[in-house]
């Protein structure tokens, strides 16, 4: 049983033939997620990818019902397809749109936690347990980076993402489950909020953040291991040590401002609560093997 | 986007927010002649998105017309890149109030925070007396409604007319704030006049691009940006910022891209600019490789690590900017990601010797800049 996505989650994909949706919609099947239905208004009756096709969510779960949705939707629709959704009675979203105005981010957010649903993202490269499921644009063959193990990942960015868990697979471990929760200044989903389903699941043995500078995430999981919430080995990268203060740097969510998303503040709240810090990727599998020695 | 406190004022009394009355203008002549038509004393206040004008003496009081124009032609010759100045009269101010609208990442909703202490830094009083700052949370979808404005009146200690007139601002800022889809709407100091009302004698309105129809109100102008550059850049969609030092990074992926920028300054290295042509940018090698060229940069680093900006793409494009743009400047490349193989015997095919981790490129390129390799 691993975090967010195993092998008999059924999931259900919005935007199911576009020419992202379609191509990832190939990959999450290939490598073997169980894609039980897509949407595309208009299309009901034929399929992509073998995978039959829905005017609407809630068409296609009386024939099938889903269990997470994976929404390859353009930002300004994004807030409509997750409020379909929700309405469907899904409870798991993710979303990888970049771009989704703020005041929407906020109303997504709201509604996911109304109704007790995760949405993942937006701006988001999405999940993926290695061999069982993949929501998103994940290129799991890339086998130095995406392979099969025992460390849960969690994350703001994509391609340091790939950066960091190459170091992970350097150092000799695999992917239990890696979320990325994406790179806005208001994520669906925040780190702590996925804490305890990495403290539960028993192929997760040690949990890697790939965090950068900005907002309060990381100090969150400082507190949630504080209280006991978590108690796994811990290794945190944080990105944005040398950033000038003021200036947005990379992500919308990557800003440091009056003092406060340093990642200074970041490391210090991490190390107090028993966690592991790298000043650079390539330190990270050594950490691990300290981690869990 | 920052708008600039004239625009956030203009916004602020389309709503019906009172503001002092007052005009632009361009140079010292004008600065003049609108402080004798409005009457002085006047204030003049340098539009510059920095914050701290105050303490930079950005803004200045005038007892009378020849004296806003000597001010002004001083503020216009200042290092600080005024162009324009908002020349207001003087309110006659009893005290000052903070007021602002934001949005909470955590709780998901907005949220006004306001202070019975206005003109101060709000992130040092929160630190350093947070029992004196009133927050109020409001749902967006349930919108503004007539206890929120109560809460936050009472909690700021305000009664009669001036409970009202206040009251009545935080309600006309809350609808700039969602018709902008605003990050940050803030009046700071809120005026409390001597006859009870309230008027905002500042104005700071961050908007939100992505929201429709915001961008075509505030279209991109050099004036937002510090350098010429940034704001060709904006044109085009790249993120970037400028510095003064010897390696230009074009990079993709934000994360990575502020990793690299980390791993120079441990390094011992200083960047020429932060590039970033990851994401939708991914085929825009050439414009990129522009833009990294209109620094005197002594070596450029590429380093990616693409899925969707996939590695033989990239590696493509770079070719092709090289190829079109000629740099004098040495070319460090780290390019991995989806069909990276491809990608590597694109740049063995141009003369370049690709790279494979981060921190080789890094030390690489740090070497070249500081004269060690060539």
């Amino acid at each position: 049983m691993s975090v967010f996505i195993d092998r008999d989650t059924t999931v259900e994909v919005q935007g199911a033939t576009g020419r992202e949706g379609s191509y990832w919609l190939k990959h999450m099947k290939e490598m073997g997620t169980n894609v039980v239905f897509g949407v595309t208004p208009g299309k009901e009756g034929q399929d992509v990818e073998g995978v039959p096709l829905f005017h609407s969510v809630r068409r296609g779960m009386r024939e099938h019902p889903a269990e997470l949705a994976m929404l390859f939707v353009p930002p300004r629709f994004t807030k409509d397809a997750v409020f379909e959704t929700l309405d469907a009675g899904i409870k798991k979203i993710v979303t990888i749109a970049e771009g989704i105005p703020l005041h929407e981010l906020i109303q997504i957010r709201k509604a996911a936690l109304s109704s007790g649903a995760m949405v993942i993202g937006g701006n988001t490269s999405g999940i993926i347990s290695p061999g069982k499921g993949m929501a998103g644009c994940i290129p799991y063959w890339i086998e130095r980076v995406y392979k099969k193990g025992n460390i849960g990942i969690m994350t703001r960015s994509g391609s340091l993402t790939n950066e960091v868990t190459a170091e992970v697979v350097k150092g000799g471990f695999g992917i239990s489950t890696l979320i990325g929760v994406g790179g806005d200044s208001i994520p669906g989903t925040r780190f702590a909020e996925l804490l305890p389903q990495y403290e539960q699941d028993p192929e997760t043995k040690a949990l890697v953040i790939i965090g950068e500078l900005g907002g309060s995430m990381e100090e969150e999981v400082a507190e949630a291991m504080e209280a006991k919430i978590f108690t796994k080995p811990l290794v945190a990268f944080i990105g944005g040590r040398t950033a000038p203060e003021g200036k947005r740097m990379g992500h919308a969510g990557a800003i440091v401002s009056g003092g406060k998303g340093s990642v200074q503040g970041k490391v210090a709240a991490l190390e107090k609560a028993g966690g592991l810090t790298a000043a650079k990727p390539s330190q990270v599998g050594g950490l691990l093997k300290t981690a869990l020695a | 986007m920052k708008l600039f406190e004239y625009q956030a004022k203009e916004a602020f009394s389309e709503a019906g927010v009172p503001v002092p009355e007052g005009r632009l203008v361009q140079n010292a002549d004008e600065a003049r002649a609108v402080a004798d038509s409005l009457g002085c004393p006047c204030v003049l206040k340098s539009q510059v998105l920095r914050g701290g004008r105050g303490k930079a003496g950005l803004i200045q009081f005038a007892e009378n017309a020849a004296e806003a124009g000597r001010k002004a032609a001083a503020l216009f010759a200042s290092p600080h890149g005024v162009r324009k100045i908002l020349v207001e009269r003087a309110v006659a101010v009893e005290r000052e109030l903070y007021l602002s609208l934001t949005l909470d990442p955590v709780q998901a909703v907005a949220l006004f925070i306001a202070c019975a202490e206005g003109g101060v830094e709000i992130e040092q009083l929160a630190a350093e007396q947070p029992e004196k700052i009133v927050t109020v949370p409001v749902d967006l979808d349930w919108g503004l409604m007539p206890h929120h404005v109560r809460e936050l009146t009472f909690g700021l200690q305000l009664s009669g007319d001036t409970a009202k007139a206040v009251g009545d601002i935080a309600g006309k800022l809350y609808r700039v704030f969602r018709a902008n889809g605003a990050e940050l709407a803030e009046i700071n100091p809120l005026f409390i006049t001597k006859d009870g009302g309230a008027v905002a004698g500042d104005g700071k309105l961050v908007i939100d691009d992505n929201m429709d129809g915001v961008r075509g109100k505030y279209p991109l102008a050099p004036e937002y940006f510090a350098t010429q550059t940034e704001y060709e850049a904006a044109l085009e969609g790249i993120p970037y910022l400028q510095f003064d030092g010897d390696i230009a990074l074009m990079c993709a992926g934000a994360g990575l891209t502020t990793t690299v920028f980390d791993l120079i300054h441990y390094a011992g290295g200083t960047v020429a600019n932060y590039l970033e042509f990851g994401g939708p940018n991914y085929t825009k090698a050439v414009e990129a490789m522009r833009l990294c060229l209109k620094n005197p940069c002594k070596v450029l680093l590429v380093v990616t690590f693409g899925t969707i900006a996939r590695a033989d793409v990239m590696a493509n494009g770079l070719v092709e900017a090289i190829r079109v743009l000629r740099p004098s400047a040495p070319i460090v490349t780290c390019i991995r990601g989806t069909n990276e193989e491809e990608a590597f015997a694109t740049l063995r095919a141009a003369g370049l010797d690709p790279l494979y981790e981060t921190e080789d490129a890094v030390r690489r390129a740090v070497d070249i800049a500081a004269g060690r390799i060539a």
